[in-house]
């Protein structure tokens, strides 16, 4: 709809994976994960900060098989995951250091000569620059000091891990919401890539993709009305969905950095952001710094807020537009980690007046042309069903296997399998693997997987607030029905901590730092490691609790070069606690 | 044949899709909830807001782990009892047993919600529902199975970590009946029919040194 009124401020970039979908195009022009089916055949599993017993639950049945056939599963995480209970192997790391852990490992495997060298000589640029970094300044002492694992586990870890074949490491994107997150992505990828894991069935650097995502994207694709001004400042990204087309426009949107949406919000000028539409997004529940974000919401003139539910965000609004559910409306699904296609078929009519968000932009564009014709260019009837119908071509017919999208009314269908990177043809500006990139040299000042230290503490303990199993982000733990199996948030603190704070689990507990403060009960456990209290990214239906109370908008080190913004660093938020 | 339930708490991942499914199926109402993933090391039995307190049975404590906090767990819901409490002392016979698969079945439209069931049962399967002013219970979706699917835990779980046995399978013999680290009637004369796969700890953990 913004489209088709002319030029206006947007806020880029995503406070998902950013970071991470910068590393991976560095070294490998794109981010494009192998099929996760395939882990059931993988010899050698690596779940590296990430835990899809809790977060994507749906793959740990390929997990368990590879398992039961006898592969080994280790998980790395500062956390004792829900996935680290049901591993074969628990490594505890020290947070923000498992890039060198992983150039650690890269020495490891090449002094023992376990490297791929005819793979690196036929697919990379660069590994002779890479090793000679690792020969010079990596240290095994200080690798094993600093991430705080003992060498022989990490010799025997690194040699076991380059001897099974395939073998295959899992990133999470919790991993790159640090300072250094992007640094870390690089330096495992690049791991992977030695041990002549990439481009083999099971094996792969997994961090997600979207290759299946070749839709029209027809309602974004909207012309300006006749005379529309826009911002003449440089064109860039986005969004990790909307890469620049190519052509240079005289002019373009202006582009915020969604990570920092109260911050921009209140320091545009030129001219000020006094309108705010929020769609398809909990503004308060999922961005940083709650404080400075009412502040920021104070100064705008209007907020306009649509949405399926009341929320906290809805309670800042001007205008609340009830949302549609995809139960009322026909749409189409992809992942951005798994190959199948699916259709969305409307189950029941709209209830009451509920609008989509097309019909929304339709109704508005509708009365915008009465008050002025041709103000608004966006057609001024839609219909989900058709707009649907609209996404589909020739590509995506082909990569699916299916002639038309009435065959999805059958079931989903699996996208025809490939091996990532197999054709050993890399979307580099080398065509190749890049252990060394110019690309990174220049939007980041390293051109090689480099060991990046990780912010330093401005409070006494280091606050993790990573998914929980309860939520996506802020949907479903909200629902009231969800008290029934998880009431309440907690904070977690190891029980050394818990003891010199004299905390008992389900004592109250006040959680601060400079940002806000937070009340809740505490649960002591060592699943968190000494200095690190954690608390859960929720929602609650009958509570104030936000996480994001405490958390600030640093950013990570990567993500401006494919998403338009630099990611955040939220894992980096550091808190006091005490008794209440 | 005696149907059962067989709970697998080494792959169980406590993500409770089990009992939401099971929520869902028969649009339980709010505070009542059939099927119940219970934590394996934290004692919930006696705190139950669901339930009324089975005064009437002693039962015995299970024996006690130690296990990290929300790690493990076991998702239980009635017990389906070769000699079943609530059929024993139900006055208008809304419980039965049936003779065929064994499973414990509860009519709500002939309960007269007396509460005796709730209190009966040492498991706490019985859930007394004050919206309605009866009882209700997992009936192991006999009207699921008769139409020869199988119920919803079942079909829900991404893992396959609760599975339906034949307990007068000769196969089943060696199944454990008494679970680990949570209150549970074990040897109840009531005769449960669940059966329990032991967690495990991963065999190697390494965790940072303190200091």
């Amino acid at each position: 709809m913004f489209n088709s009124i002319g030029y206006t401020t947007r806020l880029a970039g995503t406070p998902c994976w950013p970071a991470g979908i910068d590393a991976q195009n560095l070294d490998m022009g794109d981010m494009w994960c192998n099929d996760p089916e395939e882990m059931k055949d993988s010899k050698f599993i690596i779940l590296w900060g990430v835990n899809p017993a809790a977060n994507s639950i749906h793959s740990m049945k390929y997990i368990y098989e590879a398992k039961r056939k006898g592969a080994k599963v280790v998980v790395i995480d500062p956390i004792f995951t829900e996935t680290a209970s049901k591993s074969s192997q628990y490594v505890q790391i020290k947070t923000g250091t498992d890039g060198l852990l992983a150039l650690g490992m890269a020495k490891i495997i090449i002094d023992a000569k376990l490297h791929d060298q005819k793979w690196l000589d036929a697919n990379s640029k660069g590994y002779k620059e890479y090793k000679a970094y690792l020969d010079k300044e990596v240290k095994l002492d200080d690798v094993s000091k600093i991430t705080g694992i003992p060498l022989a586990m990490i010799k025997e870890l690194a040699l076991s891990f380059a001897k099974a074949k395939p073998a295959t490491i899992w990133m999470g994107y919790g991993m790159q919401r640090h300072t250094n997150g992007g640094s870390m992505i690089r330096a495992i990828d690049a791991l992977v890539a030695l041990s002549g894991n990439i481009g083999k069935y099971a094996g792969g650097a997994r961090y997600g993709h979207l290759n299946t995502w070749g839709f029209n994207y027809a309602a974004l694709s909207q012309t300006k009305p006749e005379g529309s001004v826009g911002y003449s400042g440089p064109e860039g990204a986005k969004g990790e969905f909307a890469q620049v087309g190519g052509e240079k426009a005289a002019y373009t949107d202006r582009f915020l950095n969604i990570n920092k949406t109260a911050r921009e919000l209140i320091n545009s000028k030129e001219p000020k952001v006094r309108l705010l539409w929020v769609a398809c997004k909990n503004v308060f529940a999922q961005d940083f710094d709650r404080n400075q974000l009412i502040r920021a919401f104070q100064q705008l003139d209007l907020v306009v807020v649509a949405d399926q539910f009341f929320n906290e965000t809805a309670k800042w609004a001007d205008i609340v537009l009830p949302v549609t559910t995809q139960f009322e409306e026909y749409d189409v699904n992809v992942s951005y980690w798994h190959y199948w296609l699916s259709i969305n078929e409307q189950a029941i009519k709209p209830l009451f007046e509920i609008k989509s968000d097309l019909e929304i932009a339709a109704m508005l564009s509708k009365r915008m042309n009465q008050l002025q014709a041709g103000s608004c260019t966006f057609p001024q009837s839609v219909d989900s069903k058709e707009m649907t119908i609209k996404e589909f071509n020739p590509a995506i017919y082909e990569q699916f296997g299916i002639q038309s999208w009435e065959e999805l009314k059958k079931g989903p269908v699996k996208a025809k399998a490939v091996i990532p990177f197999a054709d050993g043809k890399f979307k580099t500006p080398s065509g190749k693997f890049e252990f060394y990139s110019d690309k990174a040299q220049e939007l980041f000042g390293s051109a090689l997987p480099k060991y990046l230290e990780v912010r330093k503490p401005y409070d006494k303990f280091r606050m993790t607030s990573p998914h929980s199993r309860w939520s996506l982000h802020s949907q479903f733990q909200n629902l009231e029905w969800m008290e029934d199996f998880h009431p309440e948030p907690y904070v977690y603190i190891n029980p050394d901590d818990a003891e010199a704070k004299m905390v008992s689990s389900d004592d109250m507990v006040a959680v601060f730092n400079r940002q806000g403060v937070l009340r809740l009960r505490a649960k002591v456990t060592d699943n968190v490691q000494k200095g690190t209290v954690l608390m859960y990214e929720q929602y609650y239906h009958n509570s104030i609790y936000n996480v994001n109370e405490l958390v600030d908008d640093t950013s990570s080190d990567m993500g401006a070069f494919k998403t338009g913004a630099p990611g955040v660093a939220l894992h980096d938020t550091f808190v006091n606690f005490k008794k209440l | 044949m005696q149907k059962a339930f067989l709970v697998d708490g080494s792959i169980c991942l406590g993500c409770n899709t089990c009992a939401m499914a099971c929520k869902n199926q028969y649009h339980q109402d709010q505070n009542v909830t059939w099927r119940k993933v219970r934590e394996i090391g934290a004692e919930d039995y006696l705190i139950d807001n669901n339930n009324i307190l089975p005064t009437l049975t002693s039962y015995q404590k299970a024996p006690k782990v130690s296990m990290p906090m929300e790690r493990f767990y076991f998702s239980l819901a009635c017990n389906h009892c070769e000699n079943p409490a609530c059929v024993a002392i139900c006055p208008v016979g809304a419980h039965t047993k049936d003779p065929e698969t064994g499973i414990c079945k509860h009519d709500q439209s002939i309960c007269i919600g007396c509460g005796g069931c709730v209190k009966a049962c040492p498991f706490g399967a019985s859930k007394f529902n004050t919206k309605m002013g009866r009882a209700e219970k997992c009936s192991m979706c006999w009207e699921r199975q008769e139409e020869g699917k199988t119920t919803a835990c079942v079909q829900s779980c991404p893992v396959h970590a609760i599975t339906i046995i034949d307990l007068h399978d000769p196969k089943y013999k060696a199944l454990r009946s008494d679970p680990i680290g949570i209150d549970y009637a074990i040897d109840a004369e009531t005769k449960p029919s669940t059966r329990f796969i032991h967690p495990f700890m991963p065999k190697e953990i390494y965790r940072q040194a303190k200091g």
